[in-house]
C-alpha cells in the first residue's frame, strides 16, 4: 500500500486546475495556486520568508509560510516554469479573462503584463516547434497566442471554438513539440506551429490534456470521461459519473512508463495504466481534487506526485519501490484474481443452466403461462431500418429509426446508447402499456454532422411479461444523415460553391455518397456526369453535388461548415494528401463583413466608455475631497449633498459598467465569429494546406 | 479499534437467503469447524478448509429454494444436526449428510423463518406461526402483519416456552401457547432476532433485535413486561440488519456482537463495563451479508468471522495475519497454495468455456427452427424500496447475483433521481417525449464492471415554484401516486432483463404508530356506501404504507399513522360500509378525499363522502411546522454567509472585528455545511407543505386560491409566523 510521504493542510482554498509548482528562486520548489477573491497564494515551506510588503505580494495573515499575490481579477489559468532560460529560475504566469501576467516572484516584479482580448482559459509553457525561445501559450476565445519572456507575441492562430485545455506533446515523433488544443466544440486539434496536422472529435468539451510520453497523451472530458490517445488512435477510455478535475502523467509504480493520474471531483485520485486503463492505485480526499502535479517538494532528490484538494489539503506520494512489484493497493492481487475467476465460473455456470432450462422449455409447446416468463419463439428476429423523414406539422424533419420484430412479440422498450446526439449518453423509448406493438419508430436528430454508432438494446417479450429478451445490436448513423435527397430545382440552387478536381472514378464517388448519406433504397445513380440535390433537415438549406466528366466536382451550399465537412470527409475517404479548391461564399462573406464592421463599432464604443469612466473617476476624487473638506468644516449639509452626489455617480458608474460588460460580451461574440470564419475557410481545403492560410 | 481482520474468500455457492449458513460445532477448542450452507437452488453443502482449499463433506441434490438453515440436537449436547426449511418442508441432515428427517408441514404458505430447540420446532410463514413438538402440531397463531423472524427464549433456562415473533408492523409479539402474552413496539420493522450472548444473557430473557432500517437493540422479555436495555440508532444511514451473532472475536473473555447488514457492512460491537455496546470494527463487503457467525474455519487456532453474502460467497474475516512474520519460505508456501487454486480455477474455466460455446451454438441453431421457443433465463433480483424518513426521499436498492450491465428506471409519477455517493454507475437522463406515454422519468444507469449492487435515491417532491408552471394539478409532497419500474439487465448470456415495479403511495410520508395524541384539533372525512370490508381495506392499503395486505380479522379495524415529516397524525377506522379518517392536517384529508373518490369511481362504487373541517387545525399545523422552518431558514442563512466570512478572514487575518454571531458561524462552518448538505431540499419541502395546506384549506371552502400562491411564496421568503397565520386567515 502506497502511503503519502507528506500531508499538508493549508488554510487557503485552491481553485480547480489553477495550481503549479515552480522554483521561483531557482532552488526551492514552491506551490502557487489561485485562491478566492482574485488572489494567488505561494506556499514556500523552505525559507522563512523575509517580510516583503510590496504592492502585489503580502504575507498571508493565516499562515507564516504562505504569501499572497493580489491579481484583483478572477484568475482563469495559472502555470509556472522557465520562460527566460537566461534567468535561471521559474516565472509564474497568471491569466485572467482580459490579461496575462508573467511574474518574477523572486524579485517581486512583473516580467510583462499584456492585455489579451480573447481571454486566457488555458495556459501551457514550453517550446513549440521550431520557435527557439520558450513560449507561454494561452488559449482563449477561439484564439491561441504565444508570448516569449519579453511579452512579444511570437505565435498566433485560431481554432474552432473556445479553448478549454492545452498541452505540448511530440505528436508526430519529430523531436519537436506540437500543441494539442481541446476546445468547446468537442475537438482535439494538433497544431504544428500554426498548421493543423490532426483533428480528433470527442463527445464532450475537452477539459484537460496532458502529454504522457512520445506521441501518447491523456485527455479528460466534462462528462467524466478520461482516456489515452496514441496519435489519432484512442487506446482506452473510461467514464465515471464524477468529473475529472485534473490529469497528470507520472510513473508511480517505477516501471519506467508514466501512468495517467486523475484527480476527481469527488476527491478520488487514481492512477491508471497507460496501456489498459486498469487502476493500479487510488486514494481519497475529503473534498474535490484541485490539481495533480509533480515536484521535489521535500528537496531530497526524489520527485513526488503531489495532489491538492480544493480545501487546501496537499499530499505527496513517492513512487513505489521495486520491492512492491507494482502492487500499490492493499488488497492482494491473488485474492482479487481468485474472486474474478470464481465470478467468471459462476457466470458460465449460470449461462449453462440457462441453456439447459431453455432446452427443457423448448420441448413444451408455447402456451399462455409463458407470457409473463418472457418465453418467445426462438426464431424471433429484430429488423432495424434507418430512413429520412421529412416530418409534418407536429414533428420537425428527422432521421427515423424503425425497429420491428418478425412476429407477434412486442417491444417493451428501446435503449439507445450513442455519444453526442442525445442529452445524456442514452435515449429511452418506453411506450405506455396501452400502445405496445411489435414495431417502434424513433426520431433521431443528430445535432452535428458526425458519424455515430447507435448501440441498441431492445426489450422484446409479450404484453404481460415481467422478463424480456434483450436484443443488442449496433447501427451506424452516416455522417450526413440529416440531408434528404430531393429533386433538384435550378431556382433554389445556392450561389455559394466549392470547386475542385478529383482524380477518381464516378463510381467511387457514388460509394462515398452511399456511405455518408441516407439514400432511399431505389436510388440509382448513373455514371458521370450527374448531380444530386439534398435538403437539410435542420434548416431546409440546399446542397448540390455535381460531377462533370472531367472529374470536376462542384459542391453548392450556403453553409460553409457543411462544405468544409464534405471536403474533409471526401479527402479522408479518397485519402487525398493535397486538395486545391476554389470557393466562393458571397452570402457568408457579406455576413462576415457586417461582423467586422460591428467589431469596429464595439471597439469605438469600448474606447468611449473607457474615457467616460476615466472622467468619472476624476470627478469622484474631487467630490470625495470636497465632501471631506465639508466634514472638516463641520458643514454637514454640504457634506451630505456631496455624498449624495457621490452615491449617484456611483450608481452611474455601475450602470456604465453593465453597459461595458454587455458591450464586451457582444464584442467577444463577434470576435469569435471572425476567428471561426478563418478556421472554416481553412477547412475548405483538403490535406496538408489545411489551416496554412490562417 | 485495534481489531485487525483480514479477508479470505472460501467458496461461492448459489444465491442465499437470510440466516442460511452455520458453522458446525468444533470437536475441540479452536479446532477448525465445518461450514454448512443452503442456497436458492436447494443445495445444502457442508465443507471444510484444507490448505486453503474448500473440501466438500457432502452436497445434496438441488431442490426447492432454502429459506432458513438451523442447527439442532438433543438439549445440552452439541447442536450438530442440520435442519433446513424449503417450501413447506423441513428436512434434517446429520453432519455427515445423511437425511434423517423429512417433515411436510402442509402449511399453505412457504416457510419464512424457523427456530429449533431440542424437539421443539417453531415455524413461521408470511402470517402464520406454528409450533411443533416432535413433529406434532402444538400451537398456532395468525399474525396481523408479516412475520419476519421467530425465536424462542431458551427452554432449558426458563420455566415456560416463550416464543417471540418479529412482525413487520414494528412490533415484537411475545406468545404463550397460541395467544399473545404482550406486544412491544420497536423503533423499526424488526428483521432478525437472536438470543443475547447466544443463550439469552444472564437472565436467559435477553433478546437482540435488528431492524430493516438499520437499528439494533436489546430487550429483556420478562414474563410480565418488556424492559428495553439499549438501542443503537443508525446515525450513519447504514443498511438494514440481516443477521447477528455473539462471539468473542476481540479475545477479552466477553462475547462481542457481530452484525451483518444488507449494504455489505460487517460490524463488531464489544461491551464496556456498563454493558453498553461500543463499535470496534467495521468492514464493507460489496453485497448483502445474509448470515454471520464467529468461529474458526480457515486455520486452526485463529478465530474469525464467517459471513455468507447474497450471491453465495462464503468469506472469512480472520485474525490470522496476512503476511507471516516467520521466514521467507513460509510465504512462498502460501503463494504456492494460492497459485494452485488459481491454476485449478483456470483449467475449470477453460473446460466450462468449451462447454458453454457448444451450448451457445446449439442455442443459435435452435433459433432457426420455427417451432422452437426461447425461454428467458431467470435470475434473482434482491430489491428493497424504502422511504427515507429524514429527507422524505425513496431509496431503491437492487442486487443481482451477477454483475449488472444496465438498469432502466421509468416512472409515471414526476420524480427526481438524486446522486448517491456509493453508486458509481453512469446515469443518463432521457427526454420524456410526451406525457401521453405516461413517462415522467426515463433514466439509464450504465454500471461499471463488477457492480452487483446498485443503490438509487429518488425524490418524489416537486418544488412548489415549479408546481405553478404546470397546468396539471400536481401536489408537491404527498398525494402523487403511481408506479416506478426498474428494468434490470445483468451481464449474462443470453441477455435478458427483468422488470420490477414499486408503488409510490399517495400518503407515502406516513408510518404506522401505535399511539396518537387525541387532544389535537382534528378534521374528519367520513365515507359511507355499499362497499365491503375487504374493499375499504384495499383502499387503505393503496393509500398508506405499512398496512398488511390481508384484511385483518374482525369487523372493524383502527390504524394510527404519523406523518414522519411534520408529525401530524392520521386515525383511520373502518368497517363494512363505513370509513372514518381523522387527521389534524387538512392536506392529508384532502389527499384521501381525492384518491378515494377516484378509486371508488374506477370500481363504480357509489360513495358518500362527507367531511368536517376544523379551522383551528390549520393554525395548529402551521405551529407544528414553525420550529422546523425557523431552524432551516437560520441554517440556510448561516451557510450562505460562510464563504463571504471566510474571504474576509483571509483578507484581514483575524476575526476579532466580527460580531460574535459571525465568529460563531466561522467556528461552526464545517458542521453547518455538513448539516446543510444532509438535507438540501428541506426548506423547499416545508414550503411545499405550506402551499399544499393553503390550497387545501380553501379547496374545502370551494374557492380556488391558486392565483394567491405567488403572494404566499413571497411571504415565505421573508418568513414570520404571525404574518403567515394572518395571511392564511385573511385570504
Amino acid at each position: 500500500m502506497l502511503l503519502p510521504v507528506f500531508t499538508l493542510k493549508l488554510r487557503h482554498k485552491i481553485s480547480p486546475r489553477m495550481v503549479a509548482i515552480g522554483r521561483y528562486d531557482g532552488i526551492h520548489p514552491c506551490l502557487a495556486a489561485a485562491t478566492q477573491a482574485g488572489k494567488v497564494f505561494i506556499h514556500n515551506p523552505h525559507t522563512r520568508s523575509q517580510h516583503v510588503s510590496a504592492s502585489r505580494v503580502f504575507q498571508s495573515p493565516l499562515e507564516s509560510d504562505v504569501s499572497l499575490l493580489n491579481i484583483n481579477q478572477a484568475v482563469s489559468c495559472l502555470t509556472a516554469g522557465v520562460l527566460n532560460p537566461e534567468l535561471g529560475y521559474d516565472a509564474l504566469l497568471v491569466g485572467t479573462q482580459t490579461n496575462l501576467l508573467a511574474y518574477d516572484v523572486y524579485n517581486n516584479s512583473d516580467l510583462f503584463y499584456r492585455e489579451v482580448a480573447d481571454g486566457a482559459n488555458a495556459i501551457v509553457l514550453g517550446t513549440l516547434g521550431d520557435i527557439s525561445s520558450p513560449l507561454a501559450i494561452i488559449g482563449g476565445n477561439c484564439a491561441l497566442q504565444g508570448f516569449d519572456h519579453e511579452g512579444n507575441d511570437l505565435f498566433w492562430t485560431v481554432t474552432g471554438d473556445n479553448v478549454h485545455s492545452l498541452a505540448l506533446c511530440d505528436f508526430d515523433g519529430d523531436g519537436k513539440k506540437e500543441l494539442l488544443v481541446g476546445s468547446e466544440d468537442f475537438d482535439i486539434r494538433v497544431f504544428k506551429e500554426d498548421e493543423i496536422i490532426a483533428e480528433m472529435t470527442e463527445t464532450e468539451i475537452i477539459t484537460s490534456l496532458c502529454s504522457m510520453y512520445g506521441s501518447r497523451f491523456g485527455y479528460a472530458l466534462s462528462n467524466g470521461t478520461v482516456g489515452v490517445y496514441d496519435k489519432t488512435a484512442r487506446y482506452w477510455r473510461i467514464k465515471s459519473k464524477n468529473h475529472a478535475m485534473s490529469i497528470h502523467a507520472f510513473d508511480l509504480n517505477s516501471d519506467g512508463v508514466c501512468e495517467l493520474i486523475t484527480g476527481w471531483s469527488n476527491g478520488k485520485v487514481d492512477a491508471r495504466s497507460d496501456r489498459t486503463g486498469e487502476v493500479i492505485f487510488k486514494d481519497n480526499f475529503s473534498s474535490a481534487v484541485a490539481g495533480v502535479l509533480e515536484g521535489d517538494y521535500r528537496m531530497d532528490g526524489h520527485t513526488q506526485l503531489i495532489c491538492c484538494s480544493v480545501d487546501g489539503e496537499i499530499r505527496g506520494y513517492l513512487p513505489g519501490t521495486a520491492e512492491m512489484r507494482g502492487n500499490l493497493m492493499d488488497t492482494s492481487i491473488e485474492q482479487d484474481l481468485v474472486r474474478e475467476l470464481s465470478q467468471k465460473k459462476q457466470n458460465l455456470l449460470l449461462e449453462l443452466r440457462n441453456y439447459e432450462e431453455n432446452a427443457k422449455a423448448e420441448l413444451s409447446p408455447l402456451n399462455e403461462a409463458d407470457g409473463p416468463r418472457g418465453v418467445i419463439p426462438a426464431n424471433t428476429k429484430l429488423h432495424t431500418a434507418l430512413s429520412v423523414s421529412l416530418g409534418h406539422e407536429t414533428q420537425p424533419a428527422h432521421v427515423e429509426l424503425c425497429i420491428s420484430t418478425s412476429n407477434d412479440t412486442i417491444i417493451r422498450a428501446v435503449l439507445i446508447f450513442a455519444e453526442g446526439i442525445f442529452l445524456g449518453e442514452s435515449h429511452v423509448v418506453h411506450p405506455s402499456i396501452h400502445s405496445l406493438s411489435s414495431s417502434i419508430r424513433i426520431p433521431v436528430t443528430p445535432p452535428k454532422d458526425v458519424p455515430v454508432d447507435l448501440h441498441l438494446k431492445t426489450f422484446v417479450g409479450y404484453r404481460s411479461s415481467t422478463q424480456f429478451h434483450v436484443f443488442e445490436l449496433t447501427r451506424q448513423l452516416p455522417r450526413f444523415s440529416m440531408y434528404a435527397l430531393t429533386a433538384p430545382h435550378a431556382a433554389t440552387e445556392p450561389l455559394s460553391y466549392v470547386n475542385f478536381i478529383l482524380a477518381e472514378r464516378a463510381q467511387r464517388v457514388v460509394i462515398w455518397l452511399n456511405q455518408n448519406f441516407l439514400l432511399p433504397e431505389d436510388t440509382n445513380i448513373q455514371n458521370a456526369p450527374f448531380q444530386v440535390c439534398f435538403t437539410s433537415l435542420r434548416n431546409g438549406g440546399q446542397l448540390y453535388i455535381k460531377i462533370k466528366l472531367s472529374g470536376e466536382i462542384t459542391v453548392n451550399t450556403d453553409d460553409i461548415d457543411l462544405a468544409g465537412d464534405i471536403i474533409q470527409s471526401m479527402a479522408s475517404f479518397f485519402a487525398i494528401e493535397d486538395l486545391q479548391v476554389e470557393a466562393d461564399f458571397p452570402v457568408y462573406f457579406e455576413e462576415l463583413r457586417k461582423v467586422l464592421i460591428k467589431v469596429d463599432e464595439y471597439h469605438s464604443v469600448h474606447q468611449k466608455l473607457s474615457a467616460e469612466m476615466a472622467d468619472n473617476s476624476n470627478l469622484i476624487r474631487s467630490l470625495l475631497v470636497r465632501a471631506e473638506d465639508a466634514r472638516l468644516m463641520r458643514d454637514m449639509k454640504t457634506m451630505k449633498n456631496r455624498y449624495m452626489e457621490l452615491y449617484d455617480l456611483n450608481k452611474d458608474l455601475l450602470n456604465g459598467y453593465k453597459i461595458r460588460c454587455n458591450n464586451h460580451t457582444e464584442l467577444l461574440g463577434n470576435l469569435k465569429a471572425v476567428n471561426q470564419a478563418i478556421q472554416r475557410a481553412g477547412r475548405l481545403r483538403g490535406g496538408k494546406p489545411k489551416g496554412a492560410e490562417a | 479499534m485495534d481489531l485487525n481482520l483480514n479477508r479470505a474468500d472460501y467458496l461461492q455457492v448459489g444465491v442465499t437467503s437470510q440466516k442460511t449458513m452455520k458453522l458446525l460445532p468444533a470437536s475441540r477448542h479452536r479446532a477448525t469447524q465445518k461450514v454448512v450452507i443452503g442456497d436458492h437452488d436447494g443445495v445444502v453443502m457442508c465443507f471444510g478448509m484444507k490448505k486453503g482449499e474448500a473440501v466438500a463433506v457432502f452436497k445434496t441434490l438441488p431442490g426447492q429454494k432454502i429459506a432458513r438453515l438451523e442447527l439442532g440436537g438433543v438439549l445440552n449436547t452439541p447442536q450438530e444436526k442440520i435442519f433446513v426449511a424449503a417450501g413447506s418442508e423441513i428436512r434434517g441432515f446429520t453432519k455427515r449428510g445423511k437425511q434423517f428427517l423429512s417433515f411436510e408441514t402442509n402449511l399453505t404458505e412457504s416457510i419464512k423463518a424457523m427456530h429449533i430447540s431440542g424437539s421443539d420446532l417453531f415455524l413461521s410463514a408470511s402470517y402464520i406461526y406454528n409450533h411443533y413438538c416432535d413433529c406434532k402440531d402444538q400451537h398456532y397463531y395468525l399474525s396481523g402483519d408479516k412475520i419476519n423472524d421467530v425465536i424462542c427464549l431458551p427452554v432449558e433456562r426458563l420455566p415456560s416456552i416463550t416464543p417471540v415473533l418479529a412482525c413487520q408492523d414494528r412490533v415484537l409479539r411475545v406468545l404463550q401457547g397460541s395467544d399473545v402474552m404482550y406486544e412491544t413496539e420497536v423503533p423499526g420493522p424488526p428483521t432478525v432476532l437472536a438470543l443475547h450472548n447466544g443463550n439469552g444473557g444472564n437472565s436467559g430473557e435477553d433478546l437482540l433485535f435488528g431492524t430493516s432500517d438499520g437499528k439494533l437493540g436489546l430487550i429483556q422479555i420478562t414474563t410480565s413486561k418488556p424492559i428495553h436495555k439499549w438501542e443503537i440508532r443508525n446515525e450513519k444511514k447504514l443498511g438494514g440488519i440481516l443477521c447477528v451473532d455473539s462471539f468473542d472475536i476481540v479475545g477479552d473473555g466477553v462475547k462481542d456482537l457481530l452484525v451483518g447488514r444488507d449494504d455489505g457492512v460487517v460490524q463488531v460491537y464489544s461491551f464496556d463495563n456498563t454493558n453498553e455496546p461500543v463499535l470496534r470494527f467495521d468492514q464493507m463487503l460489496s453485497e448483502s451479508v445474509t448470515s454471520i457467525q464467529g468461529g474458526c474455519v480457515g486455520k486452526e487456532g485463529y478465530d474469525e468471522i464467517v459471513v455468507s453474502t447474497y450471491s453465495g460467497w462464503v468469506t472469512g474475516l480472520t485474525t490470522e495475519p496476512m503476511h507471516k512474520e516467520s521466514g521467507p519460505g513460509e510465504e512462498v508456501k502460501i503463494n504456492q497454495e494460492m497459485q494452485n487454486k488459481i491454476s485449478n480455477l483456470r483449467s475449470e474455466l477453460e473446460h466450462l468455456q468449451y462447454k458453454v460455446l457448444q451450448e451457445r451454438e446449439k442455442y443459435q441453431q435452435s433459433s432457426q427452427s420455427s417451432k422452437a421457443k426461447s425461454a428467458v433465463p431467470s435470475f434473482s433480483v434482491n430489491d428493497k424500496f424504502t422511504l427515507n424518513k429524514d429527507d422524505a426521499s425513496y431509496s431503491l436498492i437492487l442486487e443481482v447475483q451477477t454483475a449488472i450491465d444496465n438498469v432502466l428506471i421509468q416512472s409515471d409519477v414526476p420524480i427526481d433521481l438524486l446522486d448517491v455517493d456509493k453508486n458509481s454507475a453512469v446515469v443518463s437522463f432521457s427526454s420524456c417525449d410526451s406525457e401521453s406515454n405516461d413517462n415522467f422519468l426515463l433514466a439509464t444507469y450504465r454500471c461499471q464492471a463488477n457492480t452487483t449492487r446498485l443503490e438509487l435515491k429518488l425524490d418524489a417532491m416537486i418544488d412548489a415554484r415549479k408546481l405553478l408552471k404546470k397546468k396539471k394539478k400536481i401536489r408537491s409532497i404527498e398525494g402523487q401516486y403511481g408506479t416506478l419500474q426498474a428494468y434490470v439487465t445483468p451481464r449474462i448470456q443470453p441477455k435478458t432483463c427483468q422488470v420490477r415495479q414499486y408503488l409510490i403511495k399517495p400518503l407515502s410520508l406516513h408510518q404506522r404508530t401505535h399511539f396518537i395524541d387525541h387532544d389535537r384539533p382534528m378534521n374528519t372525512l367520513t365515507l359511507t356506501g355499499q362497499f365491503s370490508f375487504a374493499e375499504v381495506h384495499s383502499w387503505v392499503v393503496f393509500c398508506l404504507p405499512e398496512v398488511p395486505e390481508k384484511p385483518p380479522a374482525g369487523e372493524c379495524v383502527t390504524f394510527y399513522f404519523q406523518n414522519t415529516f411534520l408529525d401530524t397524525q392520521l386515525e383511520s377506522t373502518y368497517r363494512k360500509g363505513e370509513g372514518v379518517f381523522k387527521s389534524d392536517n387538512i392536506s392529508t384529508i384532502s389527499i384521501l378525499k381525492d384518491v378515494l373518490s377516484k378509486e371508488a369511481t374506477k370500481r363504480k362504487i357509489n360513495l358518500n363522502i362527507s367531511y368536517e373541517i376544523n379551522e383551528v387545525s390549520v393554525k395548529h399545523t402551521l405551529k407544528l411546522i414553525h420550529p422546523k422552518l425557523e431552524y432551516q431558514l437560520l441554517l440556510a442563512k448561516k451557510v450562505q454567509l460562510i464563504d463571504a466570512l471566510k474571504e474576509l478572514q483571509v483578507h484581514e487575518g483575524n476575526t476579532n472585528f466580527l460580531i460574535p454571531e459571525y465568529r460563531c458561524i466561522l467556528e461552526e462552518a464545517d458542521h453547518l455545511q455538513e448539516e446543510y448538505k444532509k438535507q438540501p431540499a428541506h426548506l423547499e419541502r416545508l414550503y411545499g407543505m405550506i402551499t399544499d395546506l393553503f390550497i387545501d384549506k380553501f379547496k374545502f371552502k370551494g374557492t380556488n386560491v391558486k392565483t394567491k400562491v405567488p403572494l404566499l411564496l413571497e411571504i415565505l421568503d421573508s418568513y414570520d409566523q404571525n404574518t403567515l397565520i394572518a395571511f392564511f386567515e385573511a385570504a
